[in-house]
């Protein structure tokens, strides 16, 4: 197909560039180029473009892409950035832009990144969720994997999962996989990372679903910054339009940073001899205190609950003093298929465990949860 | 004032968490007292700490008043003000609870601690119940120890991956294998991979193998008693005084009353093994 353009830089010299990049092809079809997105914003629709690129250098510009998306919402969007930087690459997505690109930019750096971002799934920001669980043991892997598989299959958009329990993540062994980059070289490399090279450093679980693993020994979760895991998954969104997190047990940097990060955090007990829901309270009551925006939402889970009913889930609610927004019942072939390596290839779809996190998951994709 | 004598410091530790540290951290304790021995058991699970959950306790003292009070006044720092005695008949021991407050859990400063738990040396044994990572707290702590219990319960691959990791770890990290004695739990009960497996993938044998008995451990916690209280005469119960047996060195001094339990695996079996299957 030929792409319609809209052009709008302000700096004559880039502007020149970018003109010559995108002339004489038959991909793009330069419509107009405009100095200051004003004119842009009233002029455009004598064009039928398809495609903008919009420097978001300038703030200005930045706040006027929801006009764009408003006037145009079938045309695709790019914002063009001198440097790369995560906040700004967030913004733009949160605009309903499609995602940024480095300028200046050849013909081929913008079809990638369309391709790239097109397939990332609806425009808007990405869901950020994290699993969390006080003392560990308590399923939080297992229902991550599945939520991550049920929402891949359900939505049909990108998913990333990312196996932040350092020390002894457990994902790749449920996958049986074994990936060459981990969590230790997107960090580290973090600085030099742009959407359009991060996608090497995920492992392909199935069609829409990608991983990127913990590091192979415990020590390496030392070589791991907080910051720069922050980036990654900032950056990681703009690939994915869902990022689900596997934390280590506990507060700790890791899982307080990365919790902070989400706008979902589930949290998650396993019923075994009732201190859980102690921990559970106490784990509450510092996340709640921890908030950094009033509008995260958390989902305390409970695991292997026995009856797994509604009259169970009310005496937890009533010992706990929060609500409680799930319970899974344990699944024992859930045990076996962790231990040979087939997670993500064949789950007992037609069980209560899967039917209460299929639910989790369905509500997590049209924006209830 | 330092005594020239030492507390025997045993850690109960393990890569993957809820598979029984608390659990074994009160019954050897309980054991050790049991013996005649004065013991101390810290919980070093500094977030979700349950030794006092376990055993129905309650204190207004914990590791961190104690760490607070040593950076006030660390001179007129007394250990013994802050901590608990569990007592049920004749048996006693003493506790030191974690921190109230996850704030506290997260202000603990590891010198401190090592400090406070150093000055324990007044007991014959100390218990340490850590958390299931390699933090700088943890780390320290195994340092100080004479003997690193570590434990596992390996029913399924994740578990059994831990376990070994855990262990090489151990090893990288430059502790001795002398010190560190694999004890499995829940050994008996039936699962996909078996014990010999393991042993095979380690290369190194059990030192300590715990039956599974969920209904006497369950029992046990629900009533805030140790299991020789309240299942005097589950295989576990049994088992937990082998072990502890064997860290005193019991059957040295009584009979040889222990069968069919392999004793300590630090010899012929592992070594064969370590020849045939080329340990690390």
């Amino acid at each position: 197909m030929t792409y319609q353009v809209i052009l709008v830089e302000d700096d004559p010299t880039m502007l020149d560039d970018m003109i010559a990049t995108l002339k004489n092809s038959t991909e793009f079809n330069l419509e107009a180029t405009f100095k200051n997105v004003q004119d842009a914003v009233g002029q455009s629709s004598v064009f039928q473009p398809n495609l903008f690129l919009v420097n978001v250098d300038n703030p200005e510009t930045l706040n006027n892409i929801p006009i764009f998306v408003d006037i145009f919402p079938d045309a695709k969007i790019l914002g063009l950035v001198s440097n790369w930087n995560a906040d700004i690459a967030m913004n733009v997505i949160a605009t309903g832009a499609l995602g940024c690109i480095l300028k200046p930019f050849t013909k081929q750096d913008i079809l990638d990144a369309i391709h790239l971002y097109t397939e990332r799934g609806k425009p808007g920001l990405s869901r950020i969720i994290s699993f969390f669980s006080p003392k560990g043991r308590a399923g939080r892997t297992t229902a991550a994997a599945l939520m991550a598989q049920v929402i891949a299959e359900e939505s049909d958009e990108r998913v990333a999962l990312i196996d932040a329990d350092l020390q002894f993540g457990d994902l790749p062994i449920f996958f049986d996989i074994e990936p060459k980059q981990t969590i230790v070289e997107a960090t580290q490399d973090i600085k030099l990372l742009n959407p359009l090279n991060l996608k090497p450093y995920f492992y392909r679980l199935s069609h829409h679903l990608y991983l990127l693993s913990s590091p192979d020994r415990p020590e390496y979760a030392e070589l791991v910054d907080v910051d720069s895991l922050a980036d990654v998954v900032r950056l990681t969104c703009n690939l994915f339009r869902y990022v689900l997190i596997d934390l280590p047990a506990g507060f700790n940097p890791v899982s307080v940073a990365m919790s902070q990060l989400s706008d979902t955090v589930v949290i998650m007990a396993m019923i075994n001899n009732g201190f859980e829901i102690q921990h559970m309270k106490k784990a509450l009551e510092v996340s709640k205190s921890m908030e950094v925006s009033g509008d995260k939402r958390i989902y305390p889970v409970f695991t292997r609950v026995n009856p797994c009913t509604e009259e169970e889930r009310l005496k937890i609610e009533e010992k706990l003093g929060y609500h409680v927004s799930d319970i899974l019942p344990n699944e024992y072939r859930m045990i076996s298929l962790a231990n040979s390596g087939r997670l993500g290839k064949s789950l007992p779809k037609d069980s209560l465990l899967m039917k209460n996190l299929r639910k989790i998951a369905e509500g997590i994709i049209t924006g209830e949860r | 004032m330092a005594e020239e004598r030492s507390s025997i410091i045993i850690s109960i530790f393990s890569t993957t968490p809820g598979i029984g540290k608390t659990v074994t951290a009160i019954n050897l304790s309980a054991g050790l007292a049991k013996e005649g021995y004065k013991v101390c058991l810290v919980d070093l699970d500094l977030q979700f700490g349950d030794v006092l959950n376990y055993l129905k306790l309650s204190s207004k003292q914990s590791i961190a008043t104690a760490q607070r009070a040593m950076q006030i006044d660390a001179d007129s720092f007394e250990v013994k003000d802050f901590l608990i005695t569990y007592e049920h008949e004749d048996l006693t021991f003493a506790v030191m609870p974690p921190p109230f407050y996850l704030y506290d859990a997260y202000q603990a400063n590891v010198a401190r601690i090592e400090n406070i738990v150093k000055q324990l040396t007044y007991f014959d044994f100390v218990v340490l119940d850590l958390n299931s990572a390699f933090s700088a707290l943890n780390l320290a702590m195994l340092d100080i120890s004479t003997i690193i219990n570590f434990i596992g319960v390996i029913d399924f691959l994740p578990a059994l991956k831990n376990f070994k990791i855990g262990y090489d770890t151990l090893i990288r990290f430059n502790y001795e294998e002398s010190k560190i004695r694999l004890v499995e739990n829940r050994a008996d009960s039936q699962k996909l991979i078996e014990s010999h497996d393991v042993e095979r993938l380690i290369g190194e044998t059990f030192y300590h193998r715990l039956p599974n008995d969920f209904p006497a451990a369950i029992k046990s916690i629900n009533q805030g008693l140790p299991l020789m209280f309240c299942a005097p005469d589950s295989k576990l119960t049994k088992s937990f005084w082998e072990l502890t047996g064997k860290y005193t060195n019991r059957k040295l001094q009584t009979d040889t009353q222990l069968q069919g339990v392999q004793t300590a695996g630090i010899g012929f079996f592992s070594r064969i093994l370590a020849f045939l299957f080329g340990k690390r």
